[in-house]
């Protein structure tokens, strides 16, 4: 039996609250304000404490300044219904405190109060990390939870998906997370093969793909299973999969269509059964205009299309995604740092254009550079990369800017290009060598 | 008074403050239906869970009404 503190000043759920908390077999006590919550604690100690973000006099976090700086060390639960909340917490809270968010069920109460009853070190410090969907995916935003919802649809069918969106924005977890709900919907252990396409040379794309038999080429010196076939009544990755050579996509097709493989070399047709994932960083715009993947295969792939939004458009989960890599990190070299609310906001207010992988690429490096004997870590003055300058200027060209404006920043970038070349700058440019003098003396930056 | 009430008298609430306030209720309402699924499950007096379900129809209303509010608020930030 535990002693609680319920500190909530809706006086509806406090009274259900003690109902249920006391059918669990604890003993509980109420406060309505932090006023009321410092008296119980000048003379009680508390196994745990449930404590409501807001409160009529104040935050939940005065409560555990308060706690912290007394002799008390029971355990925390933050009662919280903002995704925004949620994600801060999850980056600054240490290994007793942790958060359930509203609308809450008994299960959660449970779960909460259970946590504190196994005191296992490593499991304490989990329970404070964000939960991972389908084993692997991280996010609690809006666009996450229709991801995810998608992904239980999917899973109920052997639909080929195809994953659309940028660069480091997580599409082989996403992959590896339907695959995983594929298999716990059919109840077995299929397997997730995953193939680069835009990492095969020409040559062996075929090979790779469906397999040969011995003897099918030069240096053929044993029969190999192609992708299809080691997939089995799993998951094919096909990753990059608009960076295949358009003539090599006909062959792919006739598989999508048939369900049928023959190896390279081979007499035989064999039978596949496999869900194919496939994946680009370009859009279905580019896709369609550059032609890259043909019409009828990007219909057969693409049976069920998922756009992975990039983290600009879901920063509530920048805390959480920070939580969770410096969470490995800490884990792996057995140290104990901690996000501060500062540091979490410029990881918010950074744009991020590599995605996760930048971010978390980020994370690594203050890792290594913080103090071995400190607690929190070392980020960097300013996050932007090489790839990233590149990456805004793809993106500079936006509603709102004059014709002049952009003109201009054109003749910047070819300049830079072609590394200041003005003949060359004005044949790219289409324009004389006179207008683009013209240009430049009107701007008055350059030298001629 | 729900803190868009007190808020309201001295600036426009925001959509947040309104999200918040509809999961009040919300959170009320999950918990009473915790309640009855206790009641029923544990054999306890009925008269628990038929006030439990009342306070859940309380609860509604005032759900319904925030979210008439959030409505006014979102179709206000629009125009």
């Amino acid at each position: 039996m535990l002693k609680i503190l319920l500190v909530d000043d809706d006086a509806e759920f406090t009274e259900v609250a003690c109902h249920i908390i006391e059918f669990l077999g604890h003993d509980i006590c109420t406060a309505s304000c932090l006023q009321e919550a410092y008296e119980w604690l000048e003379n009680n100690t508390f196994d745990h404490i449930l404590l409501d973000f807001m409160l009529p006099d104040g935050s939940g976090l005065h409560l555990i300044d308060h706690i912290k700086k007394s002799n008390h060390d029971p355990y925390i639960t933050l009662i919280t219904g903002h995704p925004l909340v949620k994600g801060l917490l999850a980056g600054l809270c240490g290994p007793k405190v942790n958060y359930i968010a509203k609308p809450l069920q008994r299960e959660d109460l449970e779960h909460a109060l259970t946590q504190q009853s196994t005191p296992t070190p490593s499991k304490k410090s989990n329970s404070s990390l964000p939960k991972k969907h389908f084993g692997c995916l991280i996010g609690e935003s809006a666009a996450m939870q229709e991801v995810y919802t998608m992904i239980s649809r999917i899973a109920l069918t052997k639909a080929n998906v195809m994953l659309l969106g940028e660069s480091g924005v997580g599409k082989e977890l996403v992959a590896q997370a339907i695959h995983t709900a594929s298999n716990s919907v059919t109840n077995n252990e299929a397997e997730l093969v995953a193939t680069n396409c835009g990492a095969l040379a020409k040559d062996l794309i075929t090979s790779e793909l469906f397999g040969h038999e011995k003897g099918a080429f030069t240096g053929a010196i044993s029969k190999k299973d192609g992708v299809f076939l080691r997939a089995g009544n799993g998951t094919l990755f096909l990753d990059e999969v608009t960076e295949m050579p358009r003539d090599m996509q006909p062959n792919l097709l006739r598989v999508l269509e048939t369900n049928r493989v023959t190896p390279l070399g081979g007499t035989k047709e064999i039978e596949v059964n496999c869900r194919v994932i496939s994946a680009t960083n370009r859009s279905i715009e580019e896709i369609a205009q550059s032609k890259v993947l043909r019409e009828d295969i990007y219909f057969r792939l693409a049976v069920f299309p998922i756009n992975i939004p990039p983290l600009r458009k879901r920063k509530e989960d920048i805390p959480l995604l920070a939580a969770a890599f410096l969470g490995e990190l800490n884990e792996e070299y057995h140290r104990t740092y901690q996000w501060n609310a500062t540091q979490i906001q410029r990881l918010i207010d950074y744009d991020w254009p590599g995605n996760i992988r930048e971010m978390r690429h980020a994370i690594h490096r203050a890792f290594i550079m913080a103090a071995p004997n400190g607690t929190s870590l070392a980020l960097p003055k300013d996050f932007r990369s090489p790839f990233s300058s590149i990456s805004e200027k793809k993106h500079s060209l936006s509603a709102g800017r004059t014709i002049e404006d952009v003109e201009r920043e054109l003749i910047k970038v070819t300049l830079v290009d072609v590394e200041g070349n003005k003949s060359l700058a004005a044949k790219m440019l289409g324009i004389s060598i006179k207008t683009l003098y013209n240009r430049l003396h009107a701007y008055g930056e350059f030298e001629e | 008074m729900n803190n868009y009430q007190s808020k309201k008298q001295s600036e426009q609430p925001d959509l947040d403050q309104l999200i918040h306030d509809a999961r009040e209720p919300l959170n009320r309402i999950s918990m009473q239906a915790e309640m009855i699924k206790l009641v029923l499950e544990n054999s306890m007096p009925i008269e628990k869970a038929i006030d439990a379900v009342n306070k859940i129809i309380v609860s509604c209303q005032a759900c319904s009404q925030t979210l008439e509010q959030l409505s006014k608020v979102a179709k206000n930030q629009a125009n």
